[in-house]
């Protein structure tokens, strides 16, 4: 405060500023009003003009602030002084009542937590609230102290660690404060809030603090999963989410990267729903453009009648390379390529109506391929942003934000080494363009409180200056509102080459699923599974471990690298595959089954028996079924899908240790009778199907009972 | 207007009548209806007079509006013929609120259609006479007629009452022949009551004084004085029966539900805000509420309305308390608004369920003064409010941001108050709990409805405020118990807001809240106004509806009657005269007794020195005599008061400057001396103590008014309040007097011990002087 008042008199200011500052100054230090008051004194009235009695003004006035200033200075050196004045009382009170409404907003948010019981807990966050506290109040000094609480994977060192200690001491250091962090570590134990989940700490190494969950409290959480089913954390507020993802282009065929993208942009989307986002997921598909023209022309030549006959096109592929041919060698039929893109854009119908008619045929093929894979989407192509693009150039010019160069007009953003092309020199709109009304559209329409473009990574520049653009516009505040672009690598082949069929072609989905359904049943029939299932079963089966293997082999990587498609190894039932999961559920689901214990009776158990967690493997099995929900919260900070995948098959091969070492249902050797159910580890079974069952329908993986 | 006219007077009005009633708005409307509905039985000219005086008397008495259609019916199909059978529907409608009047019922409850002959009414005549003939015979005409009417009419319940006078008369007058001349002499009625009353009196004084306490009576005279408003007041459970009380759908049930709870008894309230300290203002309340629930065998909570956090501080509680148990009354519990905190915020959130409240965030500057804009949040939508008001509750808006109002005008055209708003300050009794709390407007009537008050009696500022009262517990649809408002007290020559009394402390006028020039209760006490004087004196302003201003000469009074009951006489000299009886021997000491009450020596007597040495009071010896003065002068002997000796002066030893120091006198027995113009009070071996002496702190009547005291009531002290003398001497009969005993020092005033005293030295603060007007020599 008082430094701001010092450093004043070297503000420049003039005669309409001055009593303003005046009553600035004022309210801070009401015993320098008397002196503010006769300031200026032969200025009042006067016009500026003569620079010498101005200054001699603005110096004389200078010399009454220092004056006034010192004896400031004098007045707060006695500290009865500071005591008396009115200003500081209503700071104390002000400060009283900010102190009171923080509390009553902690206790607001545990009795928040507290009300939604049913989901489920974060142990991490609640560690990192618990051990947060601790830290705030063993450093005071420090503003924002780091947390870090992580689990644990060696089981000797406790199940979570807090490692802050070593960070808060190089952070004091350079504050010039020496502090070992071993003793910051003992000061955060000693501050540690009551809490229902720590057992003990322990300090370990240069001042690790190791971090024991207490048993019970563990216990009481997976009977609450088991009770309430497996609920999302709860959610702050409900947000909108905009995922735009698979967008295939009209006319031309999906290839493996639209797969990804779809793949990817449904697992996401499920993840949001699941957590209980309001989710709009969108279909960009490229369904306008000059194609078009060529397209319309030539379908124009080929059906004359298509207004009234629907045209036979089977492969719209080569009708476009057919259109793409005449266009290129012929002048005539360039031409009215161009005359037909023109009626098309003023909507005249019929042209309207070969555009839908051409549009219709990809949407089929397409289809296919959602179906196959259960992708819902809403399709809103570039066609339903047209006018608002006009809009957008619009606002852009009047807020004299672009550039002409050479006939185009350009939008530069400041930071971006690229500008975006707005508006073509032929007057035409580019990507840019519409993926700025796109943008604009989604912020202001859709109301969306998150946006995701889920496309390739080569696409990451244009986006980059797309989010620019829109927040230099204003668009959106990041600090508000999340946009961004989740890019993904190539697709290879096994030659770590570009994936293309063995003739040099790409690959058409279609085809490639099929494949993939036929090996799935080569595998299936190789382990014989087609005598033991019915027909029924086993094509369901088929259909879920071959899609189930695509996408896995997909979303199991992280996006960001490139990967290689290959059925073999995803069809592997070794190591991390959808496979060896799939496998690895229906064993335990098959586990109750095959004890005859139905599903009312296991609800029950779960009701009236403790889960014990006295083997090292069911404390190891249950604090990593209790993980689910950090891992949900980590792929929503860094949308990496592949983070749950690896979470699922730990949770995979830590069951198996568990069920290697524990025995669930106890049988008689010669007549198979069972002879003992141990109802908890049942349970612990169950737990685990049910986290499984819940991850691979966020991964968008239709697990079977039997296969 | 000319309509109307022609309408009333058709039925019978005289034209002056009818112009009469054509002012009242109210009353011609309901008028007009009621012929209205007559007109279509009868037409327009068949209305009678005795028809036409029942209508009006119909119209001018009926409070509840819709049954008028139903009673003028009623009138005219004549099935209600006389006024005796119109008290009884007007009863009936009163106690049947609510749709649909049972008919049979009410025209049972009506007498409708009860046919007295003739001979019913001589019979019964006949037997009542039968009945007291004997004494008829003995008083002839002095015998109250009335009595035999009214056993005729309790027997024969619908008849004419003319019919039946004429046959009383009839039948008298056969019985004893015409009047005589003794018949017509005045019986001597007067005189006999006042006998009565002088009994009742003499009474009263003997049971005070085996007793020692006038409780009883005090209680008595209390309801005495309420009688006036208070016997209007309903019974438990026909709240229905107030006028203005709002009937609703499910009143009937909840009045049940209300009676089962409360057992039909009555209940009452003191509820004061504890942000300051009590007032002689107060003292009517407390009076009012606990006399009121005494004197019907009812019940009265003291519940502190701490609905405001940041006013209330501890000592408050504890000090009125007090000052209730100080004035006599023991409540039946002690309750806060704040323990019905979450019940309270529990029917807010039923209120905006039920569309009857919203939160808004006009800022208060917005809606101070009168045409405050309507609140654009007043339609939001209710889930939108359920919401806020939680978030309120959770401390997501900042002070001022967010309040709760309820749908509703107050009848100052108020629009929606406020019910909760958002305060980041802890309460004394919820600690930290809550950071929004409900209003006076929101909470009162639902802590009232909570303890099922029977009767919530507050003072004329809240009349304002019954509508909202009213309105509130039937939206909720909770028990609404009936509001009445009486004037507030107000007392001349002093102030009592808290504001000004802090003012007053602050500037050094008076000590502190309890300085005894001021009206709080705790200055009363400390002054030595006795519980009873003040309960006696609520019972004499009495409470009526319209405000009263009272001077304090009233209060003084009441304090002085009770005083000369209980406060033992003791002599004192404030200023005293140091005189030698000359011819007493030196070691001369004797013990005079001293009656406590010289008008009742039954009650006690103490016992006082008296030696050679006496002090009396400067004033009572003068060296020059005057006309009219009674006392010593050197030519006058007197009387010392229960001593039995006169003295006269020998000597006046007087200092340089002519001052009067001591006086040599000699004694004689006043047995054997003429007997003196008067007697002085005197002190020998006394105890030096302090006294104060009080005037009224204002010099003006009503120091608040700019009118009276231009430059504000703190202009206004009279310099002269306070006058303490620091060496008063007063006989050792008061030595071992605890704090607050009361004593009448004989002739100088009524004195009561203050807190300051100690061991050493007693203080007495003078709580009234002896008479109104001390200013006679």
């Amino acid at each position: 405060m008082s430094a701001r008042v010092l450093f004043r008199p070297t503000i420049q200011y003039n005669e309409e500023a001055e009593p303003e500052m005046r009553l600035k100054v004022g309210n801070l230090f009401p015993f320098s009003q008397c002196f503010i008051s006769h300031e200026f004194p032969q200025l009042s009235g006067k016009k500026m003009g003569d620079p010498v009695s101005d200054y001699t003004a603005r110096l004389q006035q200078q010399e009454h602030e220092i004056q006034s200033l010192s004896a400031e200075i004098e007045s707060l050196k006695n500290p009865q002084n500071l005591s008396s004045t009115q200003r500081l009382d209503e700071l104390r009170e002000e400060n009283a009542r900010l102190k009171y409404r923080l509390n009553i907003l902690k206790r607001s948010l545990q009795e928040e937590s507290a009300r939604c019981p049913k989901s489920m807990m974060n142990i991490n966050q609640r560690l990192q609230e618990v051990f947060g506290e601790a830290i705030r109040a063993s450093c005071p000094e420090l503003d924002n102290p780091p947390l870090a609480v992580t689990p644990n994977q060696q089981a000797k060192f406790g199940d979570y660690q807090c490692n802050s200690a070593m960070a808060m001491a190089q952070m004091l250091k350079a504050k010039g404060i020496k502090v070992n962090p071993r003793e910051i570590a003992e000061k955060i134990v000693q501050n540690l809030p009551d809490n229902e989940l720590v057992e003990k700490t322990e300090i370990a190494g240069p001042g690790f603090i190791n971090i024991h969950l207490k048993r019970t409290f563990v216990s009481k959480l997976l009977t609450n999963l088991l009770i309430n089913g497996v609920q999302p954390p709860p959610l702050a507020s409900r947000k909108r989410v905009v995922v735009d993802f698979s967008s295939p282009n009209i006319a031309k065929e999906m290839h493996v990267g639209h797969l990804r993208s779809t793949i990817i942009g449904d697992s996401m989307s499920r993840l949001f729903e699941f957590l209980g986002y309001d989710v709009v997921r969108l279909n960009h598909v490229g369904d306008w453009g000059t194609q078009f023209g060529m397209l319309i022309a030539h379908l124009q030549d080929k059906f004359p009648d298509y207004l009234t006959v629907s045209p036979p096109i089977q492969d719209l592929q080569a009708f476009y390379k057919e259109s793409k041919k005449r266009f290129d060698e012929d002048e005539d039929f360039k031409k009215r390529a161009y005359q037909c893109v023109v009626k098309l854009q003023s909507k005249e119908p019929d042209f309207i109506k070969g555009w839908n008619l051409i549009c219709d045929v990809s949407r089929k093929e397409f289809q296919k391929v959602y179906d196959c894979l259960g992708i819902q989407i809403i399709e809103r192509g570039e066609s339903f942003y047209q006018e608002m693009m006009m809009e957008v150039v619009k606002e852009l010019e009047e807020r004299g934000l672009l550039e002409l160069d050479e006939g185009r007009k350009l939008l530069f953003v400041p930071g971006q080494s690229i500008p975006l092309t707005v508006v073509k020199s032929d007057g035409g709109y580019t990507y840019d363009t519409s993926d700025l009304a796109a943008l604009r559209q989604r912020i202001y329409d859709e109301k969306a409180d998150i946006i995701i473009y889920v496309t390739d990574s080569g696409q990451g520049t244009h986006f980059q200056v797309v989010f620019a653009a829109a927040q230099l516009i204003g668009w959106y505040d990041p600090q508000v509102t999340r946009v961004e672009h989740a890019g993904f690598g190539v697709v290879l082949g096994e030659d770590k080459k570009k994936f293309k069929t063995r003739s040099g072609d790409t690959v058409r989905l279609m085809d490639l699923l099929e494949e993939g359904l036929k090996r799935s049943m080569d595998k299936l029939q190789e382990k014989e599974r087609d005598k033991v299932l019915s027909p029924e079963e086993l094509t369901k089966a088929q259909r879920s471990v071959a899609f189930g293997c695509v996408k896995y082999a997909d979303l199991s990587h992280n996006r960001i690298n490139d990967y290689v498609f290959s059925f073999d190894k995803m069809l592997d039932d070794r190591g991390n595959t959808a496979a060896y999961l799939l496998y690895a559920y229906t064993r335990i689901r098959s586990i109750a089954r095959l004890a005859n214990i139905d599903e009312a009776a296991l609800r029950k158990a779960a009701e009236t028996t403790e889960v014990l967690l006295d083997h090292d493997k069911e404390w190891k099995l249950g604090k990593c079924i209790l993980r689910f929900p950090e891992i949900l919260q980590k792929i929503l900070d860094d949308l990496l899908l592949h983070t749950l995948c690896d979470y699922l098959y730990e949770l995979a091969t830590t069951f198996t240790e568990f069920y290697d070492s524990c025995y669930c249902v106890e049988k008689d050797r010669k007549t198979g009778e069972v002879v003992k159910v141990n109802m908890w580890r049942m349970l612990l079974c169950e737990a685990t199907a049910a986290i499984m069952a819940q991850g691979f329908d966020i991964l968008g993986i239709n697990p079977v009972q039997r296969m | 207007m000319a309509d109307c006219l022609t309408l009333f007077t058709s039925i019978g009005l005289s034209e002056q009548k009818a112009k009469e009633t054509l002012k009242n708005d109210a009353l011609s409307s309901v008028l007009k209806d009621a012929i209205t509905q007559v007109h279509q039985t009868h037409g327009a000219s068949g209305v009678d007079k005795s028809m036409g005086v029942l209508l009006y008397n119909m119209a001018s008495r009926l409070k509840d509006t819709k049954r008028v259609a139903f009673l003028a019916d009623s009138i005219a199909q004549r099935k209600l013929c006389t006024e005796l059978q119109l008290t009884a529907a007007l009863d009936f409608v009163k106690s049947h609120p609510q749709d649909p009047i049972n008919q049979k019922a009410f025209e049972e409850a009506c007498g409708v259609g009860v046919v007295i002959t003739p001979e019913q009414v001589e019979d019964a005549v006949e037997s009542v006479i039968k009945k007291h003939k004997e004494q008829l015979l003995k008083e002839r005409y002095h015998f109250n007629m009335g009595v035999l009417m009214g056993e005729a009419r309790s027997a024969l319940k619908w008849a004419d009452g003319k019919v039946i006078k004429n046959e009383v008369d009839m039948q008298v007058l056969h019985l004893l022949g015409p009047k005589t001349e003794a018949d017509l002499e005045k019986k001597s009625k007067p005189q006999k009551s006042k006998v009565a009353e002088n009994d009742v009196k003499v009474k009263r004084e003997e049971e005070v004084a085996v007793n020692g306490e006038v409780s009883t009576g005090e209680v008595k005279s209390l309801m005495e004085q309420l009688r006036g408003e208070a016997l209007k007041f309903h019974k438990a459970g026909e709240n229905f029966k107030t006028e203005g009380y709002v009937v609703t759908p499910n009143t009937m049930a909840l009045l049940k539900k209300h009676l089962e709870i409360t057992g039909g008894q009555i209940r009452t309230r003191f509820p004061p805000e504890p942000n300051g300290i009590l007032h002689i203002g107060h003292a009517k309340a407390i009076n009012f509420n606990f006399g009121y629930a005494k004197a019907n065998s009812g019940i009265c909570f003291l519940r502190y309305d701490d609905t405001n956090p940041e006013k209330e501080e501890e000592k408050y509680f504890t000090a009125i308390k007090d000052m209730v148990e100080w004035l006599g009354y023991t409540p039946y519990a002690v309750t806060h608004a704040s323990d019905n905190f979450q019940q309270l915020y529990n029917l807010a959130v039923d209120l905006i369920r039920r569309g009857h409240a919203y939160v808004c965030h006009q800022k208060g500057e917005e809606l101070k003064g009168h045409n405050a804009p309507p609140s654009p949040w007043r339609d939001r939508p209710i889930e939108e409010s359920l919401v806020l008001f939680e978030r309120m509750r959770k401390g997501l808006f900042a002070e001022g941001e967010a309040t709760l109002r309820m749908k509703m005008v107050m009848e100052d055209g108020k629009m929606d108050p406020v019910a909760y708003r958002i305060k980041y300050t802890a309460h004394h009794r919820t600690g930290d709990e809550w950071c929004i709390y409900p209003t006076y407007d929101y909470t009162h009537c639902l802590c009232d409805s909570i303890e099922n008050i029977t009767h919530s009696l507050c003072t004329k500022e809240f009349q304002a405020r019954r509508s909202s009262y009213y309105w509130l517990c039937n939206a909720l649809d909770v028990y609404c118990p009936v509001q009445w408002e009486y004037g507030r007290l107000n007392l001349t020559y002093t102030v009592v807001s808290k504001r000004k009394i802090i003012k007053l402390v602050e500037t050094g006028v008076v000590r502190d809240w309890d300085d005894p020039r001021l009206f709080t209760l705790t200055a009363l006490r400390r002054r030595g106004f006795p519980p009873e004087a003040i309960n006696n004196f609520c019972a004499r302003v009495g409470v009526t509806v319209s405000q009263t201003t009272t001077e304090p000469h009233l209060l003084e009074s009441c304090v002085r009657d009770v005083l000369n009951d209980t406060a033992p006489r003791v002599m004192a000299v404030l200023e005293p005269l140091k005189v030698t009886i000359t011819n007493l021997p030196e070691s001369s000491q004797s013990d005079v007794r001293v009656p406590d009450f010289p008008a009742n020596e039954a009650k006690g007597s103490h016992t006082v020195p008296f030696t050679r040495t006496i002090f009396i009071e400067q004033s009572d010896f003068r060296e020059v005599l005057e006309k009219g003065y009674k006392r010593l002068t050197p030519e006058q002997p007197v009387g010392l008061r229960h001593a039995g000796f006169v003295i006269s002066v020998q000597k006046v030893l007087k200092d340089a400057q002519g001052k009067v120091l001591e006086l040599e006198v000699s004694c004689c027995s006043s047995d054997a001396a003429e007997k003196p113009k008067a007697f002085i009070h005197w002190v020998s071996r006394p105890l030096v103590c302090e006294v104060r002496l009080y005037e009224r702190l204002f010099q003006h009547k009503h120091p608040e008014d700019p009118s009276e005291v231009p430059n504000g009531f703190l202009s206004d002290i009279n310099p002269n309040s306070l006058h303490v003398i620091s060496s008063a001497l007063v006989d050792t009969s008061v030595k071992g007097a605890k704090v607050f005993d009361k004593f009448q020092f004989e002739r100088v005033g009524y004195f009561s011990l203050d807190p300051d005293s100690t061991a050493d030295k007693l203080v007495f603060n003078r709580t009234v002087t002896l008479k109104e007007d001390p200013g006679k020599i």
